[in-house]
Formats: C-alpha cells, structure tokens, sequence
C-alpha cells in the first residue's frame, strides 16, 4: 500500500469505503483460489460495488483483469454469489476488454441455470455481446422471451430492447413472440414455503413487449393503429398500468402525426380518463391537454374535471401532476379551467413548495380583475415563507401580470414595494422586483410617478450598489418627464452626499438629465449649482462627471449649434442595440491587428429610439410569457441554458426563467446580417447609398427542393435589390451562370422601372454550396416616402453540367443544357416598409390619427385565427399591443391591433384588424389609421 | 413530440444525511455513446448535481420536485434519502410507481428499516434490488415483494468442500487433487 492510499483511507470524506488497492488486490487472490469461498467473495464484491458506485474507476488493465478473475467464479454453482456476480459483471464490462470471453459462461447460465438467476444471466449476456456476435444470442432471447416466468420473460423483452441498436434484424426475429407476449399474462410461480415474501404477479412484462414492438413497427402507421385495436379498448388484456400508459402515448405519437385520425381514438380517450389507474388518467389528461383545440369540448372538460379530482388527493405526485398540467395548460387557455380555482386556491399553501408555486402562477393566469387584488393579499404573506428561486418566480408571475391587468397597478405596485423594502431577500430575488417595477413604469403609464416615487423612498436605504444605480439611471430617464421634477432632485443629490463614487458618479449623469427640464429655469440653475459644488468631489470620476455634464449644459444654454449635440449627450434619443454592438465589437477584435488599422464603424449598429426600444422590450415580454410553461415554474435555479444566454444579453441579472429570443431567430437574425454585408460589400451596389432597410429572409422553395432558394428584399433610395440565396442540393451536378428572371406582376403602377437595371449571376454553384444572385430595379418615382408595393414571379435560368466524380469539377467538353426552374414569388409588401413601435394606449391613439383606410378580406382556406393571426403580423410589420396576437383555440372572433413607424419618414401607422370565423371562411376587417393618407391606403389594401 | 422510450429513469441514488453518496447509478443505455451532456458521461457533473440536489431537498419534505430540467422523486429518512430521478417529461405518476417499488422493496429487504448503517451493512442487497428494479433505465419491476423474493441474501456460511467417501467420490477427489496440482505447476512455471 503506497502512502498516497494510506492517507486516502484517513481522509474523512470517504467515509467507511475501502480501500482500492486492497480490494483489488484482494479480489484477484480470493477468485483465483480453489475451492472460492462464497461469502467472502460476496463480501468482496460489495465492496468492489461500492467503489465504482462512488465514482471511482480502474485503469483498463485492471478492470480486465478483475473481469476476469470474477468470470472464475462461474465454477461455483451458489446462486447468491452468482447474482452479485452478474451485476459486477455489467459494471466491469464498459471498462475491460476482452469481455466476449465471459460469454459461453453466461450462455450456460442461460440454458441451465435456476430461474432465479436465468434473468440476470440474460440481462448480463447482452451486455458482453457486440455487434458481430449479438445474433448469436437469438435463440436463447427466443426461447426465454415464450418462458412461463414472467421475470424471465421480462429479461428477455428488456434485453432484446437494449440489443436494438446494434442488432436490429436479429431482434425482429421475434417481432410474433413479442407480440403474443403483450397479451400472455403470465403468473409468478406460487413462492415456496421458507420465502418470506408473497409477491404478486405485475404483469409488467407487458409493458415491455409493448415498448419493444414500438420500436420494431415504428415505421408502419397501419400496424401501430392494428397493434392500438387490439390491445386497448373494452376487452383489453393489458393488466399492467405502465403498459396502458405506454398505450396512450402510442394514440399521443398518432394523432399528433395526423390530426385528422383523432375522431376515431375519441371513445378511447374518454375511456383512459376513466381508469382507475391514475398513471393512465393523468397521461390521457396530457393527451387531452396538448391537443386541446382538437377534441370536442366535454371531453376537454372531463379531462380537466379529473385533474381536478387529482388536486385533493394525499398523494404529493399526483396533486404535483395535477397542477403543473393544469399551469401549462393556463399558459393557452385559461379560461377553461376556471372551474378548478377553488381547489387551486386551497393548494396555494400546500407543504410541497413546488406545488404552490405552481398553483399561484396557474391562479395569477386564470384570475379575473376582481379576484386579483385578493390574490395578491395572499401572496403577500405566502411569498415570505418560501426561498428566494421560488421568490423570483412568482414576481416574473406578477410582472406579466402587471402588462395584462394595467387597472389593477396599484394593488400591484404596493405588493412589488412591500416585497422590495423586506429585509429578506437575494440580490437577484430585489433585482427581479426592480425589474418588475421597471416594466411597470414602462409599460402602464398611469403608474409612474407613483412608482418613481417608491422608488427614491427605497433608494434612501438600499445597501445593493448595482441596484442603486439601475434606480438612479431610470429616475434619471423618466423624472425630467414628471410634473414635478424637483422632488426626484432632491431624493438623487442626497445620494451623491450620501453614497460611495459609484453611485456618486451614476447620481451626478442622472442629475444633469433634469437640466433639460423646459419650462423651469429655477430648476435648471440649482442644478447647476448642485453640479459645480461636485466639482469638488474627492473621486475624479465624480469630478469629471460634473465638470463635462456642466459644459454640456452650457452649450445647450447658449443655443450654439453645437447645442443639439450637446443636448443628445446628456439625454441620448436612441441607443445602440447592445446585443449587436457587443457581437460586432467582438467580433471585430478578434480580427487581429490588421483590422485594427481601420477603426470600427459603429453606424452599422442598429440604434433605437426610445419608442422601438421599447417595442422590442415588449416583444420580449410577450415572448417570455409564452414561453413560460415549463421553465419558468421550475424549482429555479435549473435552466442553464436560459441563464447562459441572459447573462450574454446583459439585460437581466437574474434570468431564472428569461429565455432571450428563441434561438432560432437570433440564428436568422446572424444569418441575415450575413447576407446584408455580403450585399453592401459589392462594389455595384456602393453608388446606391445606404441600404435604408432589409427585410427578413423568406423562403421561396421547400427546404427539401433540389435548389434551395431563399429571397431577402433591400431597399435603398433609388432602388429596390433583390437578394436570392441559393443553395444548390444536388449531389452531382454544377450549375453555371445562374440568374433568377423576375417578372413584375404590374402592381407598382409605375414606380418602379419594369426592366431591372442589372442582374448579378453567380458564375457557379458547385454541389452543397449556397451563394447569392442580385436582381437590382430602379424605382421612377423621385419622391423618396413612395411606398412601392410589387409582387416577383421568379424563375431560376443555369446551365447544368455533370460533375466529373475524379475532379469533383464538371467535364472540360461538356456544354451543360440550358434548365429553369421556378420558385415562389416574392412580395415587396408594405409591411416592408413599417417597423414595430410602441404606444401606450391603443385606443386614445387610434382615434388621434387624422386618416383612415378599412378594406376588408375573406379568407377561405381553413385556417386558424392563430395561423391567419401570425400571418397578418409579419405582413404587416407591426408590434402586436396588448396580447393581441394570442388568441384562444375556441373563440371565433379576434381583434389584433398593431402599432408601427413608416421606415421612410416615420409616420405611425396604427392597425385594428377584426376578424370573425364562420364555417365558410374567415372574414377580416382591417382598419388602418395613419399620419399619411397614401400609408394607410397602401397598408390596408395589401395586408393580404 | 411523445417519449415512447422505454428508457424513463435517468438516475438512481442514496445519499447520508450530509449529501454525501452511499450509491448512486446514472443509467444510459448499455448499446449507445454517452451523450456529453448527460449526468453520466461525468463525474464532476454528477457531484454537482447531488450537491445541489441536496441543498434543495433536505428538510424540504416535499417528495417531488424538479431541479435541472429533471423530475427528481424522493423521500428523506433520519440520516439517508433517496432519489429517483426522470426526465421532465415523464409521467410523475409512472416513477412514483417505480420509486415506490424502489422504497418498498427496501424496506422490505432490511431488517431494521432504511437507515445509513442498514444501507451500508446490506449493501450487496441493496444492490441487488436496485438492479432488479431498473436496468440501464428501463423499469424491470415495480413489486416491492416480487423484487425483495429476487434479492438473495449472502450466503449462509462458508460452504465446506464436500468429498463423499464412495467410488465416484474417491475419483472426483483424485481429478481434484490431479487439476490442483497441475495449477500449483503452472502457477511454478
């Protein structure tokens, strides 16, 4: 024993375990001897066992050698030293080589041994196999896959499961047997007398025939329903709960493959939701949930009446089961379980912290404007007695809450305070209630200077400095606005006497902001007062805070020209979109120091006025809320990734449960910016100026066509280019010249030159490769806000030539033949032209605007509102207000209002779209109101 | 997307009072490549994972919850708790049922009820419990007394070496003697 494990075995932290040297050691004597003593080898076995349960391991060279030293122990017949030894052996077996050796021995085992260790015998043999040798276990899965034993037979069922990957055709062998042994209810042998046990027989064996005949006719839809007729249904044979389980989740796979086949599984449904297992109800109740607007609606009742049943239970799980389907389920709509509020709400103090949070985010969701301001009371004192993970849930709760029930603000932002000023609590649990107050501030105006105001009362003892400053910015941003600035003044310069240099400095920006405070002069001059006396401050950060902040003001005061320069840095109009700024300066340093000869251009950033900005922040939140089902209520802290990708954003702090965008669409979004550069760095499109805006990339073929094409529209001054992105997917063949011909289909009347100007080929397109050809038009009209609105036919024109299979080139001689191909058209829509933006209250705004245009539509496809509502979004290019764009699976009306800013001239644009779905289609009455009369004509008559 | 697998629980553990591992089974399937992001493709993840499993559990009593994007089913006991632990996705009713075989069948199976020296002092029959009851994921029983009836206690004593004094014995004692010492010579070589 080297001195290294001596001082192992001291350590305190391994407890009693032995010591790995010794054992091993230990072991190859004890198996190698003759006669083996079973006990001890037992013994040694455990101990072994407990080694590699705590994480240690062994060399390859030794754990080979411990294989097979224990493979030595097959000699003795004692069934209890061969149970232990099975399981050895599927421990050792990952980490050996060799292991096929064991085999023969196990195979004997198989054939003769007691039925007490045939099935861990079967169930280690397939572990030692691999792919060239696993047929030859066929015969002996087979023979004990038809055993009488049902733990035989579930070994076997098992076994042949685990051997699918590497042995498929061998296991379809027994695709018959598999299936008699889902029906077979086969009965455990009557226990002999000395057993202390009287087991009684679980027929799960079915569940695994069930599971392993799955996966053989997996592919084969028509012998999956067969398999469904024959075992579910009045006379089903199947006993076992977790087979019948497996049962609904096959009728799940279905009906979610093919909606259309629902009506027949219907009775079943019904049936399942009946059982008395509640496994089966609750996964019914889950079948139910997810096809919601699908089935019929007592069906849906019946579902959620069970679920109902299951929240008074004693049994944790199931109310646990209950609660969170039902919260998911609250996300879509709500409405429908209204019913189980009073069972809800006895939950909410349950002893599992899990299941009330659940339940209150459910309540806060199903809540009406009446019942909310009670639950809130109860939240109040709930929200003391949990941790702090469950803490930041329920305010992220609340914050959506806040965007839906703007009247109820006030009731709100007293429990946000109340939460806010208790001494208890995280960082990140005050950083969320902040977060809540922000949006708050936001987002329902009627709240502001109240909330403002609780704010500075917080900030006179608040002991987070991160905190302090996110407060002082934002008193900052929105006090000058207030009507009465001078209170916020007072409550930021006791800071500046008061705190350390970085909440000094962060007091002395937000001061300078009120400067610009119009219509009160004395206002100004104390502000430059309070300024120059900072001047003296021992921090020269502070220092120089104040020295700049008091030029700038100067300059604005003497109304030089340099005055809105000034003006713009002490209160900036837009900021820079932080997500693209940090991945552009990054990127740009990763470059190297060639790139650093160039200083970096920071007008490719995006930049926000305040109106968008918020606009995305509300996009945002809406966004989050959809996504909340499952993330959000879990326990907290989980979700890695959703604080992975917060933390890169840098908006959040806490980012329990924020997600960020999808990741898709920050993926096209990358993707687009890649395609704008490739564009704007070509040296035709350099005299047309700036691109004023792209669109988003628009697929015009299915993305299993051979050529893959996808459209990106760019808009400049004087001209509109077209972007075609094609991919080419054939595997032997090379396209040369490639040029998309579009045709105009004349709905531009004349605005836009007919001929293009110019069209860029690609010069070839080799197999996986994806490039991009331009097709530039000029537009006639010399007035730039002209909204020009055109639809593109498209056709694809290249020479074809196969690729030599040497070279990967095409054959010298080979002229190619002339091909074309066609693809979708491409819309040059007036949604194109408007970007989201944000007003606070739709209504008043709506009937401010001077000019109005109402067209209306029919749609007769059978569409959703969802889908039509999803459609009308993107086409219209608005920001969807007041959850809008959510409508619930049933309701047969909808209103959606959109908000948006001309990109030409910033004209607000403000969108009522109605619509109502009758058995003949959906009829839509779209009411646009505008600054501009020609926008509002444009926009209501090409919605669609 | 449904889960048709039958590859449902992801782990199985014990841990002492102090959240320190008595046993624990990350299960992958036995015929594939570990995924680099699951609990068992490494052990640093999973002592994180217990710890903060821990933290959140102990003096919780709440006997189910979710951390990491998992379904954790536990129960804590004086000085031990036990976990089983699924995928999120999973029907919570179906592990229970799994765990309850789990919970059971230990009981059953020692003496003096679920405690850490119980664990410990029987450990190859917990062992073998556990192995009875999922194998590589999959859930093989979910009978406490069927699992207990399969769990074979050491053997009683140490078995002597049993000569009869017959003809065939006397053979079978001299094939005995013939094959032991051939092995010594070997063993010389």
């Amino acid at each position: 024993m080297s001195a290294q494990t001596y001082k192992k075995s001291e350590d305190p932290h391994s407890g009693s375990l032995p010591d790995k040297m010794a054992i091993y050691q230990d072991c190859l004597n004890r198996f190698n001897e003759s006669p083996v003593n079973p006990k001890l080898c037992r013994t040694l076995i455990t101990s072994l066992l407990e080694l590699l349960s705590h994480g240690e391991t062994f060399p390859r060279q030794e754990a080979t050698a411990l294989f097979f030293s224990i493979s030595k122990l097959f000699q003795h017949p004692n069934d209890s030293l061969r149970q232990i030894v099975y399981v050895a052996i599927k421990e050792l077996c990952g980490i050996s080589d060799d292991i096929l050796m064991a085999t023969s021995s196990i195979m004997k085992d198989v054939q003769n041994g007691s039925d007490l260790v045939k099935p861990n015998a079967i169930r280690a043999l397939i572990r030692v196999l691999d792919e060239s040798t696993a047929f030859s276990a066929e015969r002996l899965l087979k023979n004990s896959l038809v055993s009488k034993h049902p733990s035989i037979c579930s070994a076997s069922l098992v076994s042949s499961y685990h051997l699918l990957p590497i042995a498929e055709t061998t296991v379809k062998r027994f695709a018959n047997e598999t299936q008699e042994a889902v029906g077979d209810l086969k009965q455990l042998p009557y226990p002999d007398e000395n057993s202390r046990y009287y087991p009684t027989t679980s027929h799960i064996s079915q569940y695994h025939a069930l599971g392993l005949l799955y996966q053989l006719k997996n592919h084969d839809k028509m012998a999956l329903i067969k398999l469904i007729q024959q075992f579910a249904g009045h006379s089903s044979p199947l006993k076992n709960q977790l087979a019948q389980v497996q049962m609904v989740k096959f009728v799940h796979q279905l009906v979610l493959k093919d909606p259309n086949s629902i009506p027949q599984f219907l009775p079943l449904i019904a049936n399942w939701l009946q059982s008395r297992h509640e496994a089966v109800a609750l996964e019914a109740c889950k079948l139910t949930a997810s096809l919601s607007n699908l089935v019929p609606n007592d069906l849906f009742a019946a579902a959620v009446s069970v679920l109902q049943g299951f929240l008074s239970t004693p049994r944790v799980t199931t109310r646990f089961a209950a609660v969170r389907l039902l919260n998911k389920i609250s996300m879509v709509s709500p409405e429908k379980i209204v019913v189980c509020n009073p069972q809800l709400e006895s939950l909410v103090n349950d002893s599992n912290r899990n299941i009330s949070t659940y339940t209150i985010t459910t309540l806060l969701k199903t809540g009406t404007d009446k019942n909310i301001g009670s639950l809130i009371k109860t939240i109040t004192k709930f929200i003391h007695e949990v941790n702090d993970d469950f803490k930041i849930i329920i305010i992220d709760a609340i914050r959506t809450l806040s965007l839906n029930f703007p009247e109820e603000c006030d009731t709100i932002l007293h429990f946000l305070m109340e939460s806010l000023q208790s001494a208890e609590g995280s960082l990140q649990f005050k950083n969320s209630v902040v977060e809540a107050l922000i949006d708050l501030i936001q987002f329902v105006p009627q709240s502001k200077e109240k909330a403002l105001e609780e704010l500075c009362d917080f900030i006179e003892d608040c002991e987070y400095n991160e905190i302090l400053v996110r407060i002082l910015h934002l008193l900052g941003k929105e006090g000058p606005t207030t009507k009465n600035p001078s209170l916020y003044v007072r409550h930021i310069y006791n800071r500046v006497i008061l705190e350390n240099s970085i909440i000094r400095s962060a007091a002395v920006l937000s001061l300078s902001k009120f400067a610009l405070v119009k219509n009160d002069p004395e206002l100004v001059e104390s502000i430059e007062q309070l300024l120059t006396q900072i001047k003296t401050d021992s921090d020269d950060e502070v220092r120089d805070r104040a020295s700049i902040a008091l030029q700038f003001i100067d300059s604005v005061k003497s109304k030089k020209d340099v005055s809105n320069i000034a003006q713009n840095f002490i209160r900036p109009t837009s900021t820079y979109d932080v997500v693209a700024l940090e991945s552009k300066l990054s990127h740009y340093l990763s470059q190297g120091q060639e790139a650093f000869k160039t200083p970096f251009d920071v007008s490719s950033v995006a930049k926000y006025s305040e109106d968008e900005k918020k606009a995305l922040d509300l996009k945002r939140r809406q966004e989050q809320a959809f996504n909340h089902t499952e993330e959000s209520s879990n326990s907290g802290a989980g979700n890695g990734n959703g604080t992975e990708k917060g933390g890169r954003k840098g908006d959040r702090l806490d980012d329990n449960s924020f997600n960020g965008p999808s990741l898709e669409s920050e993926e096209e979004d990358l993707l687009l910016s890649k395609y704008v550069d490739e564009m704007s760095s070509l040296e035709q499109f350099q005299s047309f100026g700036k691109c004023i805006h792209s669109s988003k990339i628009v697929p015009l073929t299915e993305i299993e066509a051979e050529f893959v094409v996808k459209g990106i529209k760019h808009l400049f001054d004087e001209h509109v280019v077209l972007q075609f992105h094609i991919t080419n997917t054939l595997k032997d063949v090379a396209l040369d010249n490639v040029e998309v011909v579009c045709q105009q289909e004349g709905l531009s009347e004349g605005l836009l030159d007919e001929q293009e100007e110019f069209v860029l080929p690609i010069e070839r397109l080799l197999p996986n490769e994806g490039e991009s050809c331009y097709v530039s038009f000029k537009k006639l009209t010399q007035n730039k806000d002209d909204i020009i609105v055109e639809r593109f036919s498209n056709s694809l024109k290249f020479q074809s030539k196969e690729l030599d299979p040497s070279t990967s080139l095409p054959f010298e001689d080979d002229e190619g033949f002339q091909d074309e191909y066609e693809f979708d058209s491409l819309f040059l829509s007036p949604g194109d032209y408007m970007k989201p933006s944000f007003v606070s209250n739709f209504a008043t705004s709506l009937e401010e605007l001077p000019y109005e245009s109402v067209s209306v539509y029919n749609i007769v496809e059978t569409n959703t509102l969802q889908e039509v509502i999803d459609k009308l979004v993107i086409s219209a290019g608005g920001l969807p207000l007041e959850n809008s764009q959510i409508v619930s699976h049933d309701a047969t009306q909808h209103t959606l209002k959109l908000s948006g800013k001309c990109i030409l001239d910033n004209t607000k644009a403000l969108l009522s779209i109605k619509m109502i779905k009758t058995s003949k289609g959906i009829a839509i009455k779209a009411l646009v109101k505008s600054d501009k009369e020609s926008l509002a004509e444009d926009l209501s008559n090409n919605l669609i | 997307m449904v889960n048709l697998s039958l590859y449902t629980v992801k782990a199985v553990l014990i841990l002492d009072g102090e959240g320190r591992r008595l046993y624990s089974k990350y299960f992958h399937p036995p015929h594939e490549e570990i995924s680099a992001d699951s609990l068992a493709s490494s052990l640093k993840k999973q002592k994180e994972f217990e710890s903060n499993l821990f933290a959140k559990t102990h003096g919780q009593n709440s006997d189910i919850m979710i951390s990491d994007d998992l379904l954790v089913i536990y129960r804590e006991y004086v000085d031990v708790s036990i976990y089983l632990i699924g995928a999120i996705d999973e029907n919570e009713i179906v592990l229970q049922e799994a765990f309850n075989g789990f919970k059971d069948s230990l009981e059953l199976i020692l003496d003096t009820g679920i405690d850490k020296r119980s664990v410990q002092e029987h450990y190859d029959m917990v062992v073998l419990a556990i192995d009875e009851l999922i194998d590589d994921g999959i859930i093989l029983e979910t009978d406490p007394a069927t699992i207990a009836s399969r769990v074979t206690k050491p053997p009683s004593k140490d078995i002597p070496l049993n000569i009869e004094l017959n003809e065939k014995g006397l053979l079978s004692a001299w094939g005995f003697a013939k094959s032991k010492l051939a092995e010594r010579l070997q063993q010389g070589l």
